[in-house]
């Protein structure tokens, strides 16, 4: 591993330059990345906080909903409940924005679950129960936690991907790439030397033989 | 951006999604006409599919690699009328784990 360096590479000042320039590259690179590493985490525990307990809270939230739902059916019969539930009218209104943090781009839903009355939501009350009105508004509560889940779920999916490829950059650069180009740098620098040293004894020879030589 | 939400599940949870105000809904007997219908509705403009736990767990690789692929639409599992599933560890979590490593939510 200590001795690994780049291969094919001639031990000569041009090379000797690029290879400075690369290194100096990498490790700026390799500085932003670990900043941009650590912001995504940060971000990544915020999220986090939001996320814990909104899933019991959905939970807890759609068990009371089934309750009154298996209600309303053993009251009404399950076709006159499925039939009842044709003909409510729309009530969610999602937009959904995106927001980019760290150049992930996540996304920003903007809802608005309508908390409607009985009168609003469509079906008549001629053959409904009270229980199909509690299913309904506890299902519309639901709604509203439901999409707020999908919407910090989601952020936390895109961000430990991103997480996860930044810290596999990060490593690459630190790990293999910079200690790769150091060693080469240090390889040439020593090659560098001995060619300098063997031409001075070379000089050194020659000024020997033509002294002789007078 | 406008958009939509659709449900998919056993009839019963549809039902009750759909008294809740939603306009799409699926009712799914089986794991193929699960499989299918998610395949459609990847393709509409729909952009939060809500299915239950158990077509979530049957579909796993699947839902796997289209939550990966896109950002719309969002898949969100929630559980049916039998209450939520016990899974030895949510799939969430175990993300969270790889990507930290260490158990952060309980």
């Amino acid at each position: 591993m200590a001795q690994e360096m780049i291969e094919g590479i001639n031990p000569t000042r041009m090379e000797l330059l690029k290879l400075k320039q690369r290194e100096k590259l990498a490790i700026k690179g390799h500085s932003l990345l670990k900043e941009k590493r650590n912001a995504l985490i940060m971000e990544f525990f915020n999220i986090l906080e939001r996320v814990k307990g909104s899933r019991e809270n959905v939970s807890e939230k759609l068990k009371d909903a089934y309750k009154d739902l298996t209600a309303s059916q053993i009251i009404m019969g399950d076709l006159a409940v499925k039939k009842a539930a044709m003909s409510v009218k729309e009530s969610v209104n999602v937009d959904i924005e995106s927001r980019s943090i760290m150049g992930v781009v996540v996304p920003v839903m903007d809802y608005d679950v309508q908390q409607r009355n009985i009168v609003e939501r469509g079906y008549g009350f001629m053959d409904t129960s009270v229980k199909l009105d509690e299913a309904a508004k506890e299902f519309e509560e639901s709604l509203a936690l439901i999409i707020e889940l999908a919407e910090v779920e989601k952020t936390i999916i895109l961000l430990a991907s991103e997480i996860e490829s930044t810290k596999r950059r990060v490593n690459a650069l630190e790990h293999i790439i910079i200690p790769r180009i150091k060693n080469t740098v240090k390889y040439i620098e020593m090659r560098l030397e001995e060619m300098d040293r063997e031409n001075f004894v070379r000089l050194k020879m020659i000024k020997k033989t033509l002294e002789m030589e007078a | 951006m406008k958009s939509n939400i659709a449900v998919m599940g056993d009839p019963d949870t549809v039902t009750g999604f759909m008294l809740g105000g939603i306009k799409e809904g699926y009712p799914v007997r089986n794991m193929e006409e699960a499989d299918q219908t998610l395949e459609k509705l990847i393709k509409t403009d729909i952009s939060i599919i809500i299915i239950t736990e158990k077509i979530g767990d049957e579909l796993r690789t699947n839902i796997d690699k289209l939550t990966k692929e896109r950002t719309l639409p969002m898949i969100i599992e929630i559980p049916d009328k039998n209450g939520s599933i016990e899974r030895e560890s949510e799939p969430l979590n175990k993300l969270i784990k790889r990507v930290i490593g260490v158990e952060m939510i309980k």
